[in-house]
């Protein structure tokens, strides 16, 4: 019966897409942060034309509501103005759409999922989407290496299910899987709730094909384990977000299946008994902790309050912790779990908690953190930062912020996120989008960031929204090189415009 | 070798350094039975002072904290409260072996409930050190519809050498007494024998904490 549980199951994955904001459009991204635009050519009917023949019925969309969908991003913080969107079916015809784009500087904006927390994968001004949903094809599977070969536009969810039922899993999950495509997972190198066990993407990542700004495919769809030759240039393409080259196929290492799954919920007092909680729960746990992620009061509230969702505890606590193990074996994990809970309960350092092995159950406590930035968005206007620090100074930004905001209009500030990889997710919710409020939090956070060596984006990469601060996780001789990069792949700067440099 | 023993004396001494709270006692408590008869209202009554209408089956376990005085001693009670649904048997019997008190829960109104208790005393023979502190409790005493009189209770828990109670989480009757004589017993108990340590991994915290280990019965008999 253990073996037949999925990762997890599908009714929470798949809220991105039942999930219809409540709130407006924003406007604008070019009015709102008063973008210039770059000297591109403007799409015209001949260029329609073209891509009409080029990709055939369905491959088009030039209905301005139906664009609409694609300009808009997930959280609903920016907008672009495209009045093109095309869905190549194949490598080939993303070559052929890039080369002809490349020659009459039309600028290009990939988009997969468009689950963006950036604003990286809407066009800023009128450049054309270039949506990769069409290209789904799972083209091979390894099941003794553990290795499979797919399109980038196969929905990780998807790709999760493949694997389960020949005993194999994704590397990667994330809330937003039922959306999220594996090759917008890819490009911007997206982490979620199992790195701490799996490692992020440049290592899961065996091989893949890109295209160019030119057309020009690149072929490293290498598919082994091991493949010390030449240069890594698969790395060129994994968190560049689209602005080098446009992934088309990857091939992604795949563990095998976990047979057991535990996942206890944690309630705590102060921040510094989630630090030792983690400690031990490494000690502890070592070889079969999957994922440890905490979140704070305000984040469960607004969880309850926002989506109705049932704390699973029945006290109210400062602090949760989600610790999740995944092993071979069902009763030697219990066994561990056990030892664990005890030793913190034992040690003062966790008050209540709930502990279980059984898939539904473990999927309501997982929806609660899932759905956080969902149920942040729903009423409120969301300015949320994705930082890495180190974790002795993980939680404190929170006060700083509060401390720096108190004099603005602010409803509430959160933090969650990734404990095990020093990475926290800081919500600040307004009613609306609020100048005053947002000139009071950037460069300010990332300065704060900065100054206490972290990362002003750890998972969500740089896209529209943090092009402007990359430096503050850069050294400038770095994002010269970046420069060079850009200029030696991509000449005419039509690939993802206004995104990860300004 | 060497390199090992560092380590441990490393870990010893974060522990201590962790200890932020300063408690003599320390003892786990595990609550089974049946479904439905009342072992998570039980709990949530000591542990919160309320009842919960219309309270879900629990699935898996839930674990928490509650620090009380005994004697002008600070007691921690570490209260597992466990599923009972047939098809989470097997996670919760993990539960049993480094209990000290297990409470043995049936609900008086509910004779099915009393029926299976056989079958929960074979798993803690099994399962449960043979010293742990047993307890019997007929909970939903407020109930009308009573199906099992409190001498056939009281019958079955003699015949078995257990304690007995009767409840009702409802109403907070007898709540507060069992969990407190349950922590007087087992201090008591602890305090004959002095022996700090159960099975081998639980230490003496701090040199302040004391478990109790294979003390037995020390001829107390609070509940009954």
């Amino acid at each position: 019966m253990m073996l037949a549980m999925g990762r997890r199951l599908k009714a929470i994955e798949c809220f991105l897409r039942r999930w219809v904001s409540s709130r407006p459009d924003p406007e604008l991204t070019a009015l709102r942060y008063n973008v210039k635009r770059g000297s591109y050519a403007v799409p015209n009917d001949t260029h329609v034309a073209f891509f009409e023949k080029l990709l055939g019925p369905g491959g088009v969309i030039t209905d301005s509501q139906e664009c609409d969908a694609y300009n808009v991003d997930w959280l609903k913080i920016v907008k672009g103005s495209s009045r093109l969107v095309l869905r190549p079916r194949s490598t080939e015809e993303v070559s052929a759409v890039l080369r002809y784009c490349d020659e009459r500087r039309l600028a290009l904006c990939p988009q997969s999922g468009n689950t963006s927390l950036v604003g990286g994968s809407v066009p800023v001004f009128d450049e054309i989407v270039l949506s990769m949903r069409l290209m789904d094809r799972i083209i091979h599977t390894d099941e003794l290496a553990g290795v499979v070969v797919c399109e980038a536009g196969c929905v990780l969810q998807r790709l999760d299910e493949h694997l389960s039922g020949r005993d194999l899993m994704m590397p990667i999950d994330l809330g937003a899987k039922g959306s999220c495509l594996i090759g917008g997972n890819v490009s911007t190198n997206a982490g979620g709730l199992r790195l701490l066990r799996y490692g992020n993407l440049h290592g899961n990542v065996l091989g893949l094909e890109a295209v160019m700004a030119n057309g020009n495919v690149i072929d490293c769809l290498n598919t082994l384990k091991k493949d010390n030759t030449g240069y890594h240039l698969k790395h060129l393409f994994i968190g560049s977000e689209g602005t080098l080259g446009v992934v088309t196929k990857l091939a992604i290492q795949c563990p095998n299946l976990p047979k057991a799954i535990n996942v206890a919920f944690l309630g705590l007092r102060d921040f510094k008994k989630v630090l030792e909680t983690y400690r031990l729960a490494k000690g502890e746990l070592s070889e079969i902790l999957s994922s440890c992620e905490m979140m704070d009061r305000v984040s469960m509230d607004i969880a309850e309050q926002a989506l109705g969702l049932k704390n699973p505890l029945a006290s109210e606590n400062d602090f949760y912790m989600l610790i999740e193990t995944s092993g071979s074996q069902l009763s030697h994990d219990e066994e561990k779990v056990k030892a664990f809970l005890e030793k913190v309960m034992e040690l003062g350092i966790v008050d209540d908690g709930t502990v279980t092995s059984d898939p539904s159950k473990i999927q309501k406590i997982w929806e609660v953190r899932e759905r956080l930035a969902e149920a942040m968005s729903k009423e409120h206007y969301l300015f949320k930062y994705d930082i890495s620090l180190p974790l002795s100074e993980f939680y404190s930004i929170v006060a700083v912020l509060k401390d720096h905001l108190k004099d603005c209009d602010v409803r509430y500030i959160t933090g969650f996120g990734h404990l095990g990889d020093g990475n926290l997710h800081v919500q600040v919710l307004t009613s609306d989008y609020d100048a005053k409020v947002n000139a009071r939090l950037e460069p300010f956070i990332f300065e704060y960031t900065s100054k206490m060596r972290g990362s002003i984006s750890a998972e969500h990469g740089i896209g529209f929204k943090k092009a402007k601060f990359l430096r503050y996780s850069k050294d400038e001789s770095a994002i010269e090189l970046m420069r060079n990069m850009k200029r030696a792949m991509d000449p005419n700067g039509i690939l993802n415009p206004y995104k990860v440099f300004t | 070798m060497k390199g090992l023993r560092t380590s441990i004396i490393q870990e010893k001494k974060r522990t201590e350094f962790v200890i932020m709270e300063d408690y003599k006692f320390l003892f786990k408590v595990v609550l089974v039975g049946n479904a439905g008869v009342g072992k998570t209202c039980l709990v949530r009554r000591f542990t919160q002072g309320l009842f919960p209408p219309g309270q879900g089956a629990t699935i898996g376990v839930d674990f928490m904290i509650k620090t009380v005085e005994v004697e002008n001693e600070i007691v921690k009670l570490q209260i597992w409260d466990t599923a009972g649904q047939e098809r989470f048997r097997s996670i919760t019997q993990s539960y049993y072996r480094s209990a000290h008190a297990l409470i043995l829960v049936y609900d008086i109104s509910c004779q099915p409930t009393f029926d299976c208790l056989p079958d929960w005393l074979r798993e803690i023979e099994e399962y449960a050190s043979n010293k742990v502190l047993r307890i019997l409790v007929g909970n939903k005493i407020d109930r009308e519809d009573r199906e099992i009189p409190t001498h056939v209770g009281e019958d079955f828990a003699q015949r078995h050498g257990m304690y007995f109670l009767e409840t009702s989480a409802k109403e907070a009757e007898n709540v507060e007494r069992l969990f407190m004589e349950i922590a007087a017993e087992l201090m008591e108990q602890a305090r004959c024998k002095e022996l700090p340590r159960y099975e081998q991994n639980t230490t003496s915290l701090n040199g302040k904490t004391t478990s109790i280990g294979d003390a037995g019965i020390c001829g107390c008999s609070r509940l009954s």
